[in-house]
């Protein structure tokens, strides 16, 4: 009792996480396509990846959406079905240059992940798609090539939803992890709901597919180690990825939510192997066995014991996951029930979401991209759109949702899908950028009225992959503390955020150090470093 | 039961259909579902507007999932007798088992109008209103249903246990413990009571009794709970009991039912 009147104080003298919703006004137009037309082709209920990549690296952060096509077709018939790249002009407004910068795409596209595969210091796209994914080099000028067939990584044509840069093996070289979801063919498109009210099938009417492993070869060509990682033989419906190191032993990890089949965690062995240990890591499924509806993940440490915890979305009557993960080779803890996260998203469908400091109190609170499948409307009785989510993160024991005082335009509806995250307006606060199914694209500005001090780092890696993917940061504060996070882009579902690895400071405007761990385990501290700046390290 | 009584005698008396009907049911009973839906279809064919025939094929079509041809059967007798209260229930449940929950909501409050006595009634008008977040009313109404059973004189293990997991959901492990000991009382061979015991025991840090109620559901047939679900609970509460080869088992176990 009195550690909830304690918790409910904090809730009441913290300043309310706000949002404004800026996106028509800084230019940021764009609606995603799913070219739905009365067919329930499942393809239409995903989609919508959004990525953040400063492509030109000027310092801001600029944006890119995945869109759909035609159906049957899958073909961009249209510009309406465009991609899109956004150049951030620096001043909250955005510019389309999607056509000088060759990204409008081809065939029915999903997500998204930015990575700097050929270490060059620009990030790169690849794009995955229904039958199809690409891999955009970005070639520094603006432009970007389609090195696809060159880089022997568009086999397999199957329906990817998500995907993400990740350094496997330690060898200063991304890697790609892509998340398939399952066979599907518009022409053998199962009918389902009842003769006179059609509705989506449930994906057991579709059979799963693996994951896909895609081994960087150091020369711009990738070779598929499917196979002989491990990954290949385990069966899902994939959405979203995330990595992590989960149990400290300076390699990274793959996490995939699996839609209404076992989540799996690969647990990397080191020798370019993995073995799936999601059963006894306790995260593959909910707490009664049963398998949620996985869509976004993200893997971040919520309670700032150092340790990466886990929160995966679902759909309603799910209830979103929250896994606390207590370290020591002992399984994940169920966070869901205790923090009050279970009973407050059991009515929610979730797409993207990612675990950040918004408020800069130094607890990393959720956001999480909301909206009931397209067309349940009518067996809900309300609305598919729903309003997004953000969850306070009180000391890392409770999660209060906040939305409600998060601002009006937080409050509107939509048929969210993608979001990622970034700090677009370099003002230290955390924006988040959201894709919308046949509906505007949103910006949601921070604006949260707070003092609380902040810091962003960004990692230049050297002997590791140049973007630090994988890098895991301790910031000690002079008050003691100890704040954690790692460097990944891969975040929520279908969607990619920076690269930049932010934290919270609350009061302190300095951290007394940082210390880095790049991937493989080589450990770098710098001290004295002041907030309310971005800072560079250097492997 | 005067009532029923009385609308039996009722049926029978004035309905040329009623003897196929009886067979009808007879037939469905013993699982003989293609000659049943014969009958059935005979008894109406005698007598359209025959509600008891009505709701039977509307079971019946239920069974082997043919919603439509439910909807329409209980919507006839409903036109006929808009009271007949087992007709209004399985409208409700055409609703619930189509996830139409919107709808289900309404028809089971109207069962339930038409009968307050009927747990069964309650039981589902809980888990509408609980699968639709209204967390408080379905609780009410899970009480309500035990204590209708209990009245009655037939208390049921099933019944309890969406009580019991709304509140491990909600935290209420005391509680939630409590209502799965009593579903255990009630019927000591219930896999899915077993299972939810196991469940609470585990979320109150008792691994060892929860691995042990897990095994024995495990031994137990019947129920809705499945052995991957028990191999999952049994992972993690030897996991927490100390016993990792046991838990290792269980996971080897789990990955060979998926294999398969």
């Amino acid at each position: 009792m009195l550690a909830g009147v304690l918790l409910g104080g904090v809730a009441l003298a913290a300043p309310p996480i706000r949002f404004e919703e800026a996106a028509a006004q800084a230019g940021l137009k764009f609606t995603l396509r799913n070219a739905a037309a009365g067919g329930f082709h499942q393809i239409e209920l995903t989609g919508g990846g959004v990525a953040v990549i400063d492509y030109n690296n000027d310092g801001c952060a600029d944006v890119f959406f995945a869109n759909g096509a035609a159906i049957p077709s899958l073909k961009k018939t249209g510009p309406e079905f465009s991609n899109r790249l956004f150049r951030n002009n620096c001043d909250l407004t955005f510019t389309d240059v999607t056509a000088e910068a060759g990204l409008a795409g081809e065939g029915y596209s999903m997500a998204v992940a930015a990575g700097d595969f050929d270490n060059d210091g620009f990030a790169d796209l690849f794009v995955t798609g229904v039958k199809g994914n690409t891999l955009y080099r970005n070639l520094g000028n603006g432009k970007f090539a389609d090195v696809t067939a060159k880089a022997g990584v568009g086999a397999g044509k199957v329906w990817s939803v998500s995907a993400g840069w990740v350094d496997y093996d330690n060898d200063g070289w991304l890697d790609l992890f892509v998340s398939n979801y399952v066979v599907w063919d518009a022409a053998k498109e199962p009918r389902c709901g009842s003769p006179e009210r059609q509705f989506y099938c449930h994906p057991n009417a579709y059979q799963g597919l693996p994951g896909q492993l895609l081994h960087n070869n150091r020369d711009g060509t990738f070779t598929d180690v499917t196979e002989r990682a491990g990954i290949g033989r385990h069966i899902g419906k994939g959405m979203g990825v995330a990595f992590a190191d989960v149990d400290g032993d300076g390699l990274t990890d793959i996490f995939v939510a699996n839609d209404s089949v076992r989540s799996f965690l690969f647990h990397n062995q080191g020798d370019g192997t993995f073995q799936e240990i999601g059963l006894e890591a306790g995260v593959a499924l909910r707490e009664d066995g049963y398998a949620i509806a996985g869509m976004g993940a993200d893997l971040r440490d919520f309670d700032n014991d150092g340790k990466p915890d886990l929160l995966i979305s679902g759909i309603i009557n799910d209830a979103f996951q929250l896994f606390r993960n207590p370290g020591g080779g002992k399984p994940f803890e169920d966070y869901g029930q205790r923090t009050g996260l279970l009973m407050g998203t059991r009515q929610l469908t979730g797409w993207s979401l990612g675990m950040f400091d918004f408020d800069n109190d130094g607890w990393k609170d959720l956001f999480f991209g909301l909206s009931h499948l397209a067309e349940l409307d009518r067996y809900l009785g309300r609305a598919s759109a729903l309003a997004n989510r953000v969850f306070r993160n009180l000391d890392g024991k409770r999660l209060v949702d906040v939305s409600a005082e998060a601002g009006s335009d937080f409050q509107i509806a939509a048929m969210h899908r993608g979001v990622a995250f970034a700090d677009f307006d370099n003002d230290g606060r955390v924006d988040a950028v959201v894709s919308v199914l046949n509906g505007p694209a949103k910006l949601f500005r921070n604006v949260t009225a707070t003092d609380a001090h902040w810091l962003a780092v960004r990692l230049r890696g050297v002997r590791s992959n140049r973007m630090g993917l994988g890098a895991k940061i301790q910031v000690h504060l002079a008050d003691g503390r100890d704040l954690y996070n790692q460097a990944t882009t891969a975040v929520g579902y279908a969607s990619s955020s920076e690269a930049l690895v932010r934290f919270g400071l609350g009061q302190s405007s300095a951290a007394e150090w940082v210390e880095v761990t790049w991937p493989g385990g080589e450990k770098q501290r710098v001290a004295g470093v002041e907030g309310n700046r971005i800072v560079e390290i250097r492997q | 039961m005067t009532l029923a009584w009385l609308a039996f005698v009722a049926w029978s008396a004035v309905s040329p259909g009623y003897s196929s009907y009886e067979k009808a049911n007879r037939l469905f009973v013993a699982q003989r579902f293609q000659e049943a839906f014969t009958a059935v279809d005979e008894a109406l064919r005698l007598d359209p507007k025959l509600v008891p025939a009505l709701t039977l094929k509307a079971k019946m079509a239920m069974a082997v999932n043919r919603f439509d041809v439910a909807r329409q059967s209980l919507e006839q007798a409903l036109a006929v007798d808009p009271r007949a209260q087992y007709a209004e229930f399985l409208y409700g449940m055409e609703a619930f088992l189509t996830n139409e929950m919107q709808q289900a909501l309404p028809r089971f409050r109207k069962a339930r109008e038409l009968n307050p006595a009927d747990a069964r009634a309650a039981l589902y008008l809980g888990l509408t209103c609980e699968s639709l977040g209204q967390t408080d009313e379905a609780l009410t109404l899970y009480r309500e249903a035990a204590r209708l059973e209990r009245v009655a004189g037939k208390p049921q293990s099933d019944t309890l246990l969406p009580g019991a997991r709304l509140l491990l959901l909600l935290g209420r492990l005391e509680e939630s413990e409590g209502w799965s000991r009593q579903a255990l009382a009630l019927d000591p061979k219930s896999r899915d009571a077993q299972f939810e015991l196991a469940r609470v025991l585990l979320r109150r840090g008792q691994a060892g009794q929860a691995a042990a109620a897990g095994e024995e559901a495990l031994r137990l047939a019947g129920g809705t709970v499945t052995d991957a679900q028990i191999h999952y609970l049994l992972i993690r509460a030897w996991q927490q009991d100390g016993k990792a080869e046991r838990a290792e088992h269980h996971a080897q176990a789990l990955r060979a039912l998926e294999a398969r």
